[in-house]
């Protein structure tokens, strides 16, 4: 019986966050906390010949200093994802060399964040300038300089990931679309930076963190091995987290502050400020990609092949993510049946990469959906029926596509249709027709996607040839207190996403109870929060493991009350229901067992209990997505788990003087299977396509030829405001997935990923009588008028 | 992001502000420009001389041979609400409505968006095409200098380190049509260009024509080519064209991240073209 | 480095304390008052978060220096609440699921409430020309919009 699961219920959380009462990392203060600073590299490739922090050491009111060969001293190498022929030895500040301009060299712990300023202009550091390498494809050469010349080469990852008889189908086609493909380094950049601090138990030799890093699980391992301490003398705990979308992690900050605590016997706290942020924390990959489709006349999709380039910057930490994420959405919604992916996993002097809103998914959906548009103009077919001629079909689900991913429910062609419909997509062609009669460029866009949601992480064994994690899964726990009261605790953090509201839908639903009677813990506590390897938040996984991990430990708890209660009222358990607080026989009126009563039998009046059974109502339990399973003997991997599908339609309207593009609308219709709480996922599909919109028209991470980041502040890296998106339109099917305990599906990454290319097809739609191909991000005023003038 | 240290003297009066002043400190009137870059310590002055304190330097005062008397200190949002500039110079509260954001608009000053001297800042062009004045206080008394000699450069004026600006004057323009264009890439960005432009009519003809464009060079420039177009020429719609085909000749934009100099050039020829429509339309009516 | 002492008001208490002179007004509420509701993205007068009202007007207090702050009436998130439950602007943005992650809130609300003492009945335009100047990573703006203008219904004229 679902009560609460599925009802558009306006949030917990909003009560406090809205009185200017959450509590976010910098809002936590630790008793004889300092605070740290970093002192950064200015050149983006160079030999540290010298670093004098004397003086630094002398600066009133500083406690601690630390220098790369401080923390090479008393840690050990943060340990790189990808192994390496030869060992890349990586510590949290640079040792001997740097790497990317805001390289941390070494950092300082003060009575404050300013006296640690003052003092990193103390710290004296000599540097002997190496060529820089900004292009990926240059540095793929063999003659470019070297980041790590014990590598030999700028190459992490290279392989040809072959599904299907790709030779064949290309020589059968009636002809292949050849583009090639760019996307540009943005980032989500979460309006709370990244941050952390770090406390260190000398007596226990024990450290506890508090920080906004999302992916818990991967952290404390890297802080366990890092520090030489076990995991059981860590705490790590998450506050409210101001947005995250993948940005937020950095252990090597952690370590940071984790060795100027033991230096200054004080907790040290570091938040990144916004220039750190956006020169130094994380960009999703730049990169270059080369698409051919081999098709045949009549629009049908035969093979793909693809040759993907993925700019890492300088990545140790979490290479190839943009391009074996791809791998989930490369066919997109189509039934192609053969597909070859070249990936490049490229290292460049620049500001490491890292997992942003769709990760590397927006840049496949992009190329994919702009070479289908391009395609549909080829061939003199409107680019909504080239797309229904190719789409997977609801009853052919579930579809594995050529490298594994399976499909698991949707109609691709009635959420396409349902969005022509919203769209009015011939009325809007008609109007655009008027509109090119008295000069106005207007231009129509469609895109649509899949949305993967969960990361197998066995997907890793096509880089490494060995499974080291696996798998996607998450724990929680559900809890009814001595005194009745219930609790819940997921080991994925909220980042924004509602969590406390939903688990709270979900529990409630299970115990009988109303949302408001479920205490959800705000975020993650290594200590009394179940977690595994795995549990953090990435990859839209909520609905694939989350949901399951809280079902299960409620369920258990559910089944405890009712054992409880069948034993004090001599009846069977199957008599029994649980509703408004209590448990009952079912249709027979009565007070029933509170649960307050059945917690004081379990937790107090123990003899009550039935024979055998445990005192205490908690119960952990953690869940495992099903459709997981290892790397293939083909090398096919479910590296996504469950598919969510939308369509996108965008109306835009050039100023043909300037060149400046408008978006009049932005229609969305998507799939997300059943919806929680549809508040919450309109509130995610709106947010994810303004992410997208941004990327199509305002952002990018521009660097010189010497490596020097030219859009460093929000004046020159610019973010979409109220002023610059319009409204969004959203309508939604439901098609529920077989394969998730409630049949929801992701929807957090959601328009960020067709976003974009619908964005592209409307611009170049717009400039039709221009013969204009959009082939790359950001569309700058400045590029549409070169169109014009052309 | 801390600035480095200073002392901080809040003035009283404007002597007391005069007399803090050196050649190691900085006004710090809204602080919209200069907390940003002392946050940056992309500037590390020794003092910072307040003068949000200092009174009598926020008024509008019409004054009796027409034109405007704007204290230096006025905060934007006061001069966009203004009925007497909303009169007399309309075309600076159609500049001003540009500027940034309602909370920067709260605080930033006119005076300070002179002193400052970005080169894509609307105030400082939308002001030459008024033919503005300011009026600039030394410890030695007042000085008034034509805005168009104390624009020197980008980011650079003819303001001492000792002086403070403390008034705008503008002349009569009563009757003069007006047009304010620009392009950025967001609304309350700073323009990758735009045009300033004023236009009198004596009779039928066009007289004292000012087109002025920022972003196009180090500081807001008049486009002398194309206000030699205009001047004595009838008041007609094509006026707007033939001094668009003459604006990017006093240009010299800059390449930077966002435009390239050539993109600008255009914007200057497509925004002169539509601020001189506007204002021909205005002054004949 | 000069220490300055200021008096000033905040939420309607008197306040008064001994600050460097580069202390920004957001570090004052922040960590001097504990006034955490206020937050800080930029420090260089773009994102919004830090937005307060000064003397009834928003500003961004990452750009105010404390000590300019004297005589001053500074209203904060926290001074926007009402003692128990929440305001008609807050329920607005509550039933319209106008946040997510939060961390922008406080500062819309500043600018929301700037808004509507000025404008009863703005329209959607607006409404997103008042926000323009505060950044939201998570909700795309829609519902923020929809609240603000639900909030303007329902106040009084």
């Amino acid at each position: 019986m679902t009560r609460w699961v599925g009802r558009p219920l306006p949030r917990k959380e909003d009560g406090r966050l809205l009185a200017g009462r959450g509590r976010y990392l910098d809002d936590v203060t630790r008793p004889g906390q300092l605070h740290a600073a970093m002192l950064r590299s200015p050149h983006a490739h160079a030999r540290i010949v010298g670093l004098d922090a004397g003086e630094a050491a002398t600066v009133p009111g500083v406690h601690a200093v630390l220098t790369g060969a401080d923390a090479m001293a008393a840690s050990r190498p943060i340990r790189p994802l990808i192994p390496t022929p030869v060992p890349l030895d990586d510590w949290c500040l640079a040792v001997d060399r740097v790497r990317y301009a805001g390289e941390p060299v070494a950092a300082v712990a003060a009575i404050d964040r300013a006296t640690a300023e003052d003092a990193l202009e103390r710290i004296r550091v000599t540097y002997e300038p190496l060529p820089a390498v900004v292009d990926p494809e240059a540095a793929l050469r063999s003659d470019s300089p070297l980041l790590y010349p014990a590598l030999g080469t700028n190459v992490l990852w290279h392989d040809v990931l072959t599904y299907g008889d790709v030779t064949g189908a290309f020589a059968r086609a009636d002809g292949v679309l050849h583009e090639r493909f760019e996307i540009q380094r943005y980032a989500s950049t979460p309006l709370e930076t990244f941050g952390a601090i770090a406390e260190h138990d000398a007596g226990l030799d024990a450290y506890t963190f508090w920080t906004n890093d999302q992916r818990p699980g991967l952290t404390l391992a890297i802080l366990a091995e890092s520090l030489a301490v076990p995991q059981s003398r860590l705490r790590l705990i998450t506050p409210d987290i101001g947005g995250a979308f993948g940005n937020k992690r950095r252990p090597a900050y952690l370590l940071v502050c984790a060795l100027l605590a033991r230096r200054a016997g004080r907790p040290v706290k570091y938040v990144e400020d916004r220039l750190e942020n956006l020169g130094a924390l994380m960009h999703a990959c730049n990169g270059v990609m080369d698409v051919e489709l081999a098709y045949r006349g009549d629009g049908t999709v035969l093979a793909l092949r693809v040759r993907d380039v993925a700019d890492e910057g300088r990545n140790l930490i979490s290479p190839t993510q943009h391009n074996l994420i791809k791998l989930g959405n490369i066919v997109n919604g189509y039934r192609i049946g053969a597909v070859s992916y070249e990936a490049y996993s490229v290292l460049t002097t620049k500001c490491p990469s890292g997992a942003n809103r769709g990760i590397g998914k927006p840049f496949m959906c992009f190329a994919v959906e702009r070479a289908m548009t391009l395609l549909a103009r080829r061939l003199g077919l409107d680019p909504a029926e080239l797309r229904l001629r190719n789409y997977v079909r609801r009853d052919e689900m579930p579809y594995t596509t050529p490298p594994g991913a399976q499909y698991d429910s949707g109609d691709y062609a009635a959420t396409l249709r349902r969005a022509l419909e919203r769209f009015d997509y011939d009325g809007e062609r008609r109007r655009q027709a008027d509109g090119r009669a008295s000069g106005r460029l207007l231009g129509i866009g469609i895109a649509t996607s899949v949305e993967p949601a969960g990361t197998n992480l066995a997907s890793y064994e096509l880089i490494t040839g060995r499974r080291a994690a696996s798998g996607s899964a998450e724990a929680a726990m559900v809890r009814v207190e001595p005194d009745g009261g219930v609790r819940a605790a997921v080991g994925d953090p909220a980042c924004g996403q509602g969590y406390e509201t939903v688990v709270a839908q979900i529990v409630a639903d299970e115990l009988g109870l109303t949302p408001g009677d479920v205490h959800v813990e705000r975020g993650f506590d290594s200590a009394t929060t179940p977690w595994l390897y795995l549990s953090g938040n990435y990859s839209n996984k909520f609905s694939v493991t989350d949901v399951g991990a809280v079902l299960g430990a409620a369920r258990a708890v559910r089944d405890k009350l009712v054992r409880i209660a069948a034993h004090r009222l001599e009846v069977a358990a199957d008599d029994l229901e649980l509703a408004d607080g209590a448990v009952r026989v079912r249709g027979v009126p009565g007070p029933g067992f509170t649960l307050r009563e059945l917690a004081r039998t379990a937790y107090a009046d123990v003899l009550g209990l039935p024979p055998g059974e445990a005192p205490g109502l908690e119960a952990r339990h953690a869940h495992q997505n099903p459709l997981a399973r290892p790397v293939g003997a083909d090398r096919t991997v479910r590296s996504q788990l469950v598919f969510s599908n939308a369509a996108h339609c965008c109306l835009v309207e050039i100023d043909r003087r300037t060149g400046v593009v408008r978006i009049l609308r932005h229609v969305v219709v998507h799939d997300c299977g059943r919806e929680l709480n549809p508040l919450i996922v309109e509130g995610m599909v709106h947010g994810s396509t303004v992410h997208g919109l941004g990327a199509a028209l305002l952002e990018e991470f521009r660097y010189d030829a010497s490596g020097q980041l030219l859009t460093a502040t929000f004046m020159d890296y610019l973010k979409p405001t109220a002023l610059d998106v319009p409204d969004i339109e959203v309508d939604r099917l439901e098609h529920p997935s077989p394969f998730t305990p409630l049949g929801a599906k992701g929807v957090g990454e959601g328009g960020a990923i067709p976003a974009p290319a619908a964005v592209a097809s409307a611009v170049e739609d717009a400039l039709a009588a221009f013969d204009v191909t959009v082939r790359s991000l950001p569309i700058t005023p400045e590029r549409v008028w070169r169109w014009l003038s052309a | 992001m801390k600035p480095a240290p200073f002392d901080y003297v809040r003035a009283r009066t404007l002597d007391e502000a005069l007399a803090a002043l050196d050649g190691d400190s900085k006004i710090l009137a809204g602080g919209q420009s200069l907390v940003p870059m002392l946050n940056m310590r992309l500037l590390r002055p020794a003092r910072l001389v307040d003068i949000n304190a200092v009174a009598g330097l926020d008024g509008v005062r019409g004054r009796p041979e027409g034109g405007l008397e704007i204290g230096a200190l006025i905060r934007h949002t006061d001069l966009l609400v203004n009925p007497v500039v909303a009169e007399r110079a309309p075309l600076l509260a159609a500049a001003t409505a540009h500027v940034g954001h309602r909370a920067i608009r709260n605080r930033g000053t006119l005076g300070g968006s002179i002193a400052h001297a970005d080169p894509a800042a609307e105030l400082p062009a939308a002001l030459l095409a008024l033919d503005a004045s300011v009026v600039v206080a030394g410890r030695s008394g007042q000085r008034r200098v034509a805005l168009d000699d104390f624009l020197v450069g980008a980011l650079t004026t003819a303001l001492a380190a000792d002086e403070v600006l403390v008034r705008i004057e503008t002349p009569d323009a009563r009757g003069a049509g007006w047009g304010f264009a620009e392009v950025a890439r967001r609304p309350g960005d700073f323009a990758i260009a735009g045009v300033a432009a004023l236009l009198r009519g004596e009779g039928r003809r066009c007289d004292q024509a000012r087109v002025v464009a920022f972003g196009a060079h180090e500081r807001p420039v008049r486009l002398r080519a194309a206000e030699r177009a205009l001047d004595g020429h009838d008041l007609s719609t094509a006026l707007a064209a033939s001094a668009a085909a003459q604006a990017a000749a006093d240009c010299r934009p800059p390449d930077d991240v966002h435009a390239t100099a050539a993109y600008r050039s255009h914007l200057v020829r497509v925004l002169t073209e539509q601020a001189v429509r506007d204002a021909v339309a205005l002054v004949t009516r | 480095m000069s220490d300055c002492s200021i008096r000033l008001r905040v939420n309607g208490r008197a306040v008064e304390r001994t600050v460097p002179a580069r202390r920004s007004l957001a570090d004052l509420l922040r960590e001097d008052l504990g006034l955490t509701g206020t937050h800080v993205g930029c420090e260089h007068g773009v994102c919004g978060a830090c937005t307060v009202l000064v003397d009834g007007r928003t500003a961004r207090s990452c750009l105010l220096l404390a000590v300019q702050l004297e005589g001053a009436e500074v209203t904060t998130v926290e001074g926007l609440t009402p003692p128990a439950g929440l305001s008609a602007l807050q329920e607005a943005f509550r039933e319209c699921h106008a946040l997510q992650c939060g961390f922008c809130t406080p500062g819309m609300l500043a600018a929301a409430h700037e808004l509507l003492a000025e404008n009863a009945t703005p329209t959607r335009d607006e409404i997103r020309a008042a926000i323009a100047g505060n950044l939201c990573m998570c909700t795309g703006y829609v519902n923020i919009v929809r609240a603000i203008e639900l909030a303007a219904h329902r106040l009084p004229r």
